[in-house]
């Protein structure tokens, strides 16, 4: 477009000119009659003066003249890039990878932490979060509604319960899952949003005793589940045992409250909640309550105010202590008052350390990659003092050069952010599942929005301003020395002394950087040998795991099922227990009401029948007997459940041995001891039949087992949410298939939710640690490879420029083995120096790991010794081809050469 | 071309000048270049020659801040396109700007050079 713009203001510049001319031959030719056209012509030129230079004079009105110098700049950068390909490729490429990574990793960082909802004026939104005792505490449903009622800071507040799997059963299709959304009432006005269709929720669909119930579609879900078919209003949508009624379609821009939740289904909270448990003080089911700050009311100003409520609140509810620790004070309750522009911030508490650290892992690839560049520049600029110290000569000035050279490293870096911003916008995507762990429902989007853009601008400043003005600098203070000294260098390629230390400084630089992210992946990696070698106390290996709900009726909140819903319930599972164990394939099968490693942290408070004053919180799961031989859990005394233990039998239990260590009495005989669970009414005491062996309970990294206790399913049973089976090697497919139609055909109700492997499950819960680990290992090794290039190519120069010294020597007598050495020596120096600067500095930055580490410390000394040896190991790898050349220098040619 | 008998005779043009007397000259109607550059010479009988290399740079620049506008536009008797300048309303409050300005010099060189005279005409 400038290109055109400029053209044509250079034609329009012509034709007048010519017209001009044209003009003043006739008016030559009236006056002179004489005259030829020809001769007419030529006096008209003569006339009119310096036509050419008039024509530039006019054109040159119209330009910006630094612009145009800088345009210049930008075809000489251009004209050397292309005169050295190599070198050229070589620091794109580089820069692109460094630029490209931090766009990338950023624009992850950017949605799941910074990105704005987009809803009117975002930034009013806030997050209400009570505490207790400086922990986040749930809101519960009659605090919230007297919050809501009383505050006047906020110009409104909601809550949201989100169901990631949200049982609906649309129009002529059989119940399925949707990610739904319970919600108050007033959760789109507060938002500020329009709909796509029909109409959003308001508070009067959220009365508590409305007939119908109105539902809101989410645009994605509209547009692909529904064809965005306009019919779809008045539509019914079975949700739950209820029946609503389809009201509207949310708008496009707007997917869901909190990063990367992008919902199908918005219902209102009190026509779907028992009022029991919207009226219970005990009971959480928010995921998180917002607010839009009123115009005027600062946050902290309504942290105060909702503080002040909150703490009222508590108070008139006289709590009682909890057993062992200090009574609660008025002021052990509070309410934080955050930003909540981004939404709910379940992502960002997950993620937003992690990500953060993966952030600072590709910065720190951009400064190697820079540095890289700045040091290769260096290189070549000592190659081409002779050209600056003519061009100094011939009167250019020092700034005139120094842009020179500044423009050079724009030009590299521009490319380079060309091509990292193609490489992070198609790279984001693979690099979000790398981040998100698979089990969380969520779909990061990620745009190159402005944020990302400036990012990227932002590294590319970085990488010019390293690159580029470094260089500059260097490189015209060299050349100022003067003229003389400028062409002696070029004649005898000594080498401008000053700009070759700054040469090597920046080698030691990338060095020391990579050092930090090469002694980051040893720890991590030390970190994920250990988890590999934990014993998780079960054996996860050929266990598929199905997570199903029972979706029949159960008893409403507070109240627990009748005998005869029990009997019902007990011989269902035992049936569908019976026949998923007779699937070929299936070694054993069992089904349980938690599982392991669900994420899941519930037990009941358990005491001895003798001592009912000892009740403690302990762990609980109500399994079908084949459990552990399905999970692979070893019984270390007594037995585990069989068949025979069923409702009328006596009541049994198997606990494990932290139950046994903590909470029995040292030497006394588990077995036999009769334990009470406080659930509901029923104080029945159980008796343990047999120990299992410690196991982890969520997590490798978890340091000790918790007490824990499981009861036979067919004496308590309570809703299963998980099926485990054991599996002969390649039948996986064939089981879950048949462990489906197993379900379908005992009950409607049972639903699938997930099917994944207890493996699979296992390794979730140290994703992030892996996720950091594949970042610093793979950043690591490209960094140390730029850097690795680096020292190459200062040894590999130095080496050219010392090829005649080297042939003197070895012509008097030095060995070719002393030559070698001399080049792996200065290698190795470089690396000592690399490392003096790297390891205080990887000191200071392994901290932000630490909390990912276990089994080792962050010091480490086997992945520090590690780090330190791959380092000088990769600087003599990179320093052994140049130090052949050294060695193998001829003398005779070496001294014919000048 | 007709150059005045004496070269001697011609003057400089003061710096800013010029653009004085193209906006003055517009003030007429449209121009083109050479029209422009004509006018000023007969109108100073050819005291005021008019380098090419100051007018059309001139013309951009006054283009350029906006005090004119210019078109490609056939006269009735020719058949080819000129480039016809015109006077803006902000080339027209620029003219007045330019000739006070003007006058006030012209008053202060008279008042040093002809004190006598000064007081009469003021």
């Amino acid at each position: 477009m400038k290109m055109f713009w400029k053209k044509r203001r250079e034609s329009d510049v012509d034709r007048e000119i010519q017209a001009h001319l044209d003009l003043e031959a006739e008016e030559q030719q009236q006056e002179n009659a004489g005259l030829s056209q020809a001769d007419a012509r030529a006096a008209a030129r003569r006339a009119f003066g310096n036509a050419t230079l008039i024509r530039e004079d006019t054109r040159a009105v119209w330009r910006w003249a630094a612009w145009d110098s800088f345009e210049q700049d930008v075809r000489y950068a251009l004209r050397s890039a292309r005169k050295s390909p190599a070198f050229t490729a070589m620091a794109v490429v580089s820069l692109a990878l460094g630029i490209g990574a931090t766009t990338g990793v950023f624009s992850i960082f950017n949605a799941v932490a910074l990105r704005p909802l987009d809803v009117r004026n975002p930034e009013e939104l806030v997050l209400i979060q009570p505490t207790f005792r400086g922990n986040r505490f749930p809101l519960f449903h009659p605090l919230f509604e007297e919050m809501q009622a009383t505050q006047q800071s906020l110009a409104g507040m909601f809550a949201v319960s989100d169901e990631p799997y949200f049982k609906a059963a649309f129009e002529q299709s059989a119940p399925g899952y949707v990610r739904g959304s319970l919600v108050t009432g007033n959760y789109f006005e507060v938002l500020g949003l329009r709909p796509a269709l029909g109409r959003l929720l308001t508070p009067a669909d959220d009365e508590a005793g409305s007939k119908g119930c109105a539902a809101v579609i989410g645009y994605s879900y509209w547009i692909h589940q529904m064809r965005g078919d306009p019919g779809v209003l008045g539509k019914p949508v079975g949700v739950r045992e209820r029946v609503c009624t389809i009201v509207g379609v949310a708008p496009a821009s707007f997917a869901g409250h909190q990063a990367g939740l992008v919902l199908d289904l918005w219902v209102p909270m009190r026509p779907l909640l028992d009022p029991k448990l919207l009226a219970s003080r005990s009971m959480a089911f928010y995921s998180g309550v917002m607010g839009r700050l009123k115009p005027g009311i600062s946050r902290a100003q309504a942290e105060v105010e909702l503080t002040a409520i909150y703490q009222r609140m508590q108070a008139e509810e006289k709590p009682s202590p909890i057993p062992g620790e200090p009574p609660i004070k008025r002021r052990d309750n509070g309410i934080t008052v955050t930003p909540g522009a981004q939404g709910l911030d379940r992502l960002r508490r997950d993620l937003g350390q992690p990500l953060l650290i993966a952030l600072a892992v590709v910065v720190v690839v951009l400064l190697i990659a820079s540095v890289n560049v700045a040091s290769l520049m260096l290189a070549r600029g000592a190659a081409r003092t002779t050209e600056f110290a003519t061009r100094l000569a011939l009167g250019a000035g020092r700034a005139r050069l120094m842009r020179q050279l500044m423009v050079e490293g724009l030009v590299l870096a521009g490319f380079g952010a060309a091509l990292g911003i193609l490489l992070a916008y198609t790279g984001a995507p693979a690099l979000a599942r790398l981040v998100i762990p698979a089990d969380m429902a969520i779909r990061l989007e990620t745009p190159l929005d402005p944020r990302v853009l400036g990012m990227a601008t932002g590294s590319t400043m970085l990488v010019v301003l390293l690159a580029g003005l470094l260089p500059a600098f260097r490189l015209s203070a060299g050349g100022s020395t003067g003229l003389h000294a400028g062409m002696a260098i070029a004649g005898r390629s000594t080498g401008s002394r000053s700009s070759q230390r700054t040469t090597r400084a920046l080698v030691a630089v990338q060095l020391a950087l990579s050092l930090v992210l090469v002694t980051a992946a040893g720890l991590l990696l030390r970190t994920m040998l250990h988890v590999l070698r934990v014993d998780p106390g079960f054996q996860a290996a050929q266990v598929v795991l199905m997570h199903i709900q029972d979706t029949s009726p159960s008893a409403k909140f507070g109240e627990t099922d009748g005998p005869d819903e029990k009997a019902r319930r007990a011989a269902l599972y035992a049936n569908l227990d019976r026949k998923l164990n007779s699937v070929a394939g299936v070694q054993s099968a069992s089904l349980s009401w938690l599982g392991l490693f669900g994420g899941s942290y519930v037990g009941l408070n358990v005491h001895a029948v003798e001592n009912p004053e000892g009740k403690r919180f302990t762990l609980v799961d109500y399994v079908t007997p084949r459990y552990f031989e399905t999970t692979g859990m070893q019984l270390t005394h007594g037995r585990g459940f069989g068949d025979g233990d069923t409702e009328g039998a006596l009541r049994v239990a198997v606990v494990n041995e932290a139950f046994v260590r903590e909470r029995l009495a040292a030497g006394s005989e588990p077995v036999g001891r009769r334990m009470v669970m406080t659930y509901a009414n029923d104080l029945r005491p159980w008796t343990v039949v047999g120990v299992v062996r410690d196991s982890k309970y969520n997590n490798l990294k978890e340091k000790k087992s918790e007490p824990m206790m499981w009861v036979p399913l067919a004496q308590a049973p309570f809703k299963v949410t998980s099926a485990s089976l054991r599996v002969r090697p390649g039948t996986q497919t064939a089981v879950i298939e048949e462990a489906r139609a197993a379900m379908m055909s005992v009950s409607p109700h049972l639903m699938v939710r997930r099917v994944t492997t207890l493996q699979a499950q296992v390794d979730q819960s140290t994703a992030r640690e892996r996720m950091l680990l594949s970042l610093a290992a793979g950043f690591g090794g490209i960094a140390i490879l730029l850097a690795a290039v680096g020292l190459y190519g200062i040894l590999a120069y130095a080496v050219a420029r010392r090829t005649r010294e080297i042939g003197v020597r070895l012509a008097l007598g030095a060995q070719r083995a002393a030559v070698l050495r001399s080049v792996l020596r200065e290698a190795l120096l470089l690396a000592c120096a690399g490392m003096l600067l790297g390891i205080p500095l990887a000191l200071a930055s392994v901290r932000v790991i630490k909390s990912f580490l276990f089994g080792v410390t962050e010091y480490d000394v086997v992945a520090w010794v590690g780090a330190v040896v791959v380092l000088a190991g990769i600087a003599l790898l990179a320093a052994f081809g140049p130090a052949r050349r050294a060695a193998g220098v001829d003398p005779v040619i070496a001294l014919r050469y000048e | 071309m007709t150059t005045p008998s004496n070269p001697n005779d011609r003057v400089e043009l003061l710096q800013g000048t010029l653009d004085m007397l193209i906006l003055r000259t517009l003030l007429f109607g449209p121009a083109h270049g050479h029209q422009i550059a004509k006018h000023i010479r007969q109108a100073t009988e050819d005291v005021l020659q008019v380098e090419h290399g100051s007018l059309y740079p001139a013309l951009h620049r006054l283009e350029k801040k906006g005090w004119l506008t210019a078109n490609w536009e056939t006269p009735k008797d020719r058949n080819r396109e000129f480039k016809y300048y015109r006077l803006t309303p902000a080339g027209r409050a620029q003219l007045d700007i330019e000739e006070s300005k003007w006058k006030q010099l012209a008053q202060a060189i008279s008042r040093v050079m002809w004190p006598a005279t000064t007081g009469e005409e003021g």
